[in-house]
């Protein structure tokens, strides 16, 4: 029985475990270790993930989940799913508890389902190459992951059939793969710019000791960004070229977006690009259209250099936060892949005045420091020699509705975890019988500024004159980073504790079920797991050559 | 402070828990207010090697968890306290009215939301608080009335929908009061 590390990213994901006390990286089918995110349905009932699923975009846009990260765990009216719902080729909608659910070819996922098939395959993949089974896992989650988020996250691993042992902040996992048996006494900071989400987040490091002094980031920011303003570069390039515009067809805008993804790669270590795509689209008199480009690294830098900046902001905004300067950092560690862009990495160093550190991979490092703390968990109470402790903090500043359309702050942001408090309040209105507690994230004073996250009922209040009742509640913050609320009439001493029944959430019912459905797929592990990957790309390449893109030239 | 069996674990734990809410926050983390900074740092870190929750993973009591973890908010919000200039300034006065804690003991004037907040109709919220009423007697029938009245004021209101939903399903609950 092995415990593993998972790094669950927006674009790509990393299965990492400890073996003999070395970290141990588990290879993707297909060579490489990253394992992209994509899970794709047939009609037939099969699922495809990994480079499968990537393969199956362009086929079956409609029924290829991609990005999944960035809808986890948020109610479908969001602004972050609605933006998404207007880019994904992939049909959302609206499903129980404000949930989105993605609408398959034989019925509608949760989020959490769809994460949970994947991470459901990466255990898998892991337990083929380990020869064992897989049963606990730390997955990590970006430090401004909401409650909400975290709890699909759990919600997703349940489903995978796997004990969740802890939901871990990614710039902390990062942190002590780099620092772990070191013996630093440093400040560092953690610049981490992922496929689709941007945290900063500054540790002191003492020995075995890892404390995060504060945490912020954009989870709506990332290197897809960069792919789909490359994106629309080559697309304008084919239009000018051909009059058509290729992002109105779906296949088309799916080829171009591989293409776009290989070309930053391309770009991140030449000055320019030249190809040719061949079979973008089908012209006028049926003939294939091809696309030929030569981009330059500066035309493709313009096009993002905002985002960058964007990056570097909010990393100022956190230091001010803690009262520190950038000169004041010791440290300065990559992680994700889009910190491989060299404008990125300028810019980082410009700001904090020394050379980032990139000696270790910035894709797996996250997995790494998950596969050390799952087995830092599964050994606790053992004496283990460098066992690290990792002291959190909250994201976002937690608080309640209360009368007036006001927020009432319970939590501060930045507070080290677990952390428990507890505030009196009162009734509004004379023989009130039952308050609502609305629970919100975010620092802003008027209620309807923050994000809502659920609510819970205090009912059965013994009539009163409005203010004469003592209302307690108690926020508590585990080392999950998650919320629980206890809402405590301190007369009758009746008691409403809950986990806030979380907007865009799955119910426990619902849980439940998928756990079901998903353990009576699994049999034994075989072959057929591992992908046909030839016959799907013969597939691709009847509709169109992907090879050209493979011989960028500079 | 390296405890070898769950019993002594145990034991540490039911004493302190015990007298969490009489202890100042320098007591807890065995420091004094001429303690400077880092040297509050440093003993927090020592006790965070002990006592973390991460150390618990595996253990199986659960209410011995659930108790260690509440002493260690508690010395995590000691810690932030002492550590912060302010805060720490804030808690010597605290200290000296008799509080071990920094944090609001008052009650506010503010008061959480009421679900008739959200109604916006005075007759419509007249006609919810009457039939909260109902719903406190077990009155289910009347409830489902009074319900009814409010929306048919505010016929949008999500509080109106959702509680006369919920007085027509114990309404209409097989024992229940029958429907008419």
């Amino acid at each position: 029985m092995s415990v593993v590390g998972i790094d669950l990213g927006t674009t790509n994901s990393v299965i990492a475990t400890v073996r003999d006390g070395q970290v141990v990286v588990v290879p993707a089918a297909h060579g490489g270790y990253l394992h992209p995110s994509v899970v794709s349905f047939s009609a037939d009932g099969l699922k495809y993930f990994s480079r499968e699923g990537v393969a199956r975009r362009i086929v079956d846009p409609k029924y290829t989940v991609y990005s999944g990260k960035r809808l986890i765990g948020l109610s479908f009216q969001s602004k972050e799913v609605q933006k998404a719902v207007s880019r994904l080729p992939y049909e959302l909608r609206e499903g129980n508890n404000e949930q989105a659910v993605f609408v398959g070819p034989d019925r509608t996922y949760t989020i959490p389902e769809v994460s949970g098939l994947l991470l459901g395959y990466l255990r898998q993949c892991c337990e083929l190459f380990l020869g064992d089974t897989v049963t606990g896992a730390v997955i990590t989650v970006p430090a401004n992951f909401n409650d909400a988020q975290r709890r699909a996250t759990i919600d997703a691993g349940r489903i995978a059939g796997l004990d969740v042992l802890r939901v871990l902040n990614e710039p902390t996992a990062a942190a002590l793969a780099y620092g772990l048996g070191q013996n630093m006494s440093q400040r560092i900071a953690v610049f981490d710019f992922g496929g689709g989400t941007f945290d900063i987040t500054i540790l002191q490091v003492e020995g075995d000791v890892f404390e995060v002094l504060a945490t912020g980031g954009d989870t709506f920011l990332g290197g897809d960004d960069m792919d789909t303003a490359l994106l629309n570069i080559l697309a304008e390039l084919f239009r000018a070229e051909h009059g058509i515009d290729p992002r109105t067809d779906q296949a088309a805008h799916a080829r171009l977006l591989i293409a776009a993804e290989q070309v930053k790669c391309h770009l991140s270590e030449f000055p320019e690009a030249r190809g040719e795509l061949k079979n973008i689209a089908i012209g006028d008199r049926g003939e294939q259209l091809a696309l030929r480009f030569h981009i330059a690294r500066n035309v493709f830098e313009t096009s993002f250099r905002g985002l960058v900046s964007r990056t570097i902001q909010t990393t100022q905004e956190v230091l001010t936060s803690v009262g520190l300067a950038a000169s004041q950092i010791d440290e300065v560690i990559m992680v994700g892949g889009t910190t491989r862009v060299p404008l990125v990495r300028a810019e980082v160093e410009r700001y904090f005045g020394r050379p980032p550190r990139t000696d270790l991979n910035p894709d797996e490092v996250v997995a790494w420091g998950a596969a050390i703390q799952a087995e830092n968990l599964a050994h606790a109470g053992e004496n283990l020699a460098n066992q690290a402790v990792l002291l959190d903090v909250t994201p976002r500043a937690l608080g309640i509705a209360v009368a007036g359309g006001f927020s009432e702050r319970i939590l501060d942001r930045n507070v080290p975890v677990p952390v428990e408090q507890t505030r009196i309040f009162t009734t509004s209105a004379d023989n009130q019988s039952t308050v609502r507690i609305q629970v919100c994230q975010g620092e802003s004073r008027r209620f309807d500024e923050n994000v809502p996250l659920g609510e819970l009922e205090l009912s059965g209040i013994p009539p009163a004159r409005r203010g004469e009742i003592s209302i307690e509640v108690t926020f508590r913050v585990d080392t999950n980073g998650i919320l629980r609320v206890r809402a405590r009439d301190a007369a009758t001493g009746a008691v409403r504790e809950a986990a806030v029944n979380v907007r865009g959430g799955m119910s426990d019912l619902e849980v439940a079920e998928a756990v079901e459905r998903q353990k009576s797929r699994e049999g034994p592990v075989d072959d057929t797991l591992l992908p046909d990957i030839e016959k799907l790309e013969e597939e691709i390449n009847e509709l169109g050559d992907l090879g050209d893109i493979e011989e960028l030239k500079d | 402070m390296t405890r070898q069996t769950p019993e002594q674990l145990a034991n540490f734990v039911r004493q302190l828990y015990g007298k969490l809410d009489q202890l100042s926050y320098y007591e807890l983390l065995g420091v004094s207010s001429a303690t400077p900074l880092t040297d509050v740092r440093n003993a927090f870190y020592r006790m965070s090697g002990d006592l973390h929750p991460d150390r618990y993973h595996t253990l199986a009591d659960r209410e011995l968890k659930e108790r260690l973890e509440t002493i260690y908010a508690r010395i995590c919000e000691g810690y932030r306290v002492l550590t912060t200039p302010e805060k720490r300034t804030a808690y010597a006065r605290a200290l000296q009215e008799g509080k071990k804690r920094l944090t609001s003991t008052d009650r506010e004037s503010r008061a959480p939301q009421s679900p008739e907040d959200t109604i916006g109709h005075e007759e419509a919220k007249k006609f919810f608080r009457l039939g909260i009423l109902s719903l406190g007697r077990k009155d289910f029938k009347g409830a489902v009335m009074n319900f009814n009245f409010a929306r048919s004021f505010e016929p949008q209101s999500a509080v109106i929908n959702q509680k006369l939903g919920e007085a027509q399903a114990a309404l209409g609950k097989p024992g229940g009061p029958g429907v008419k």
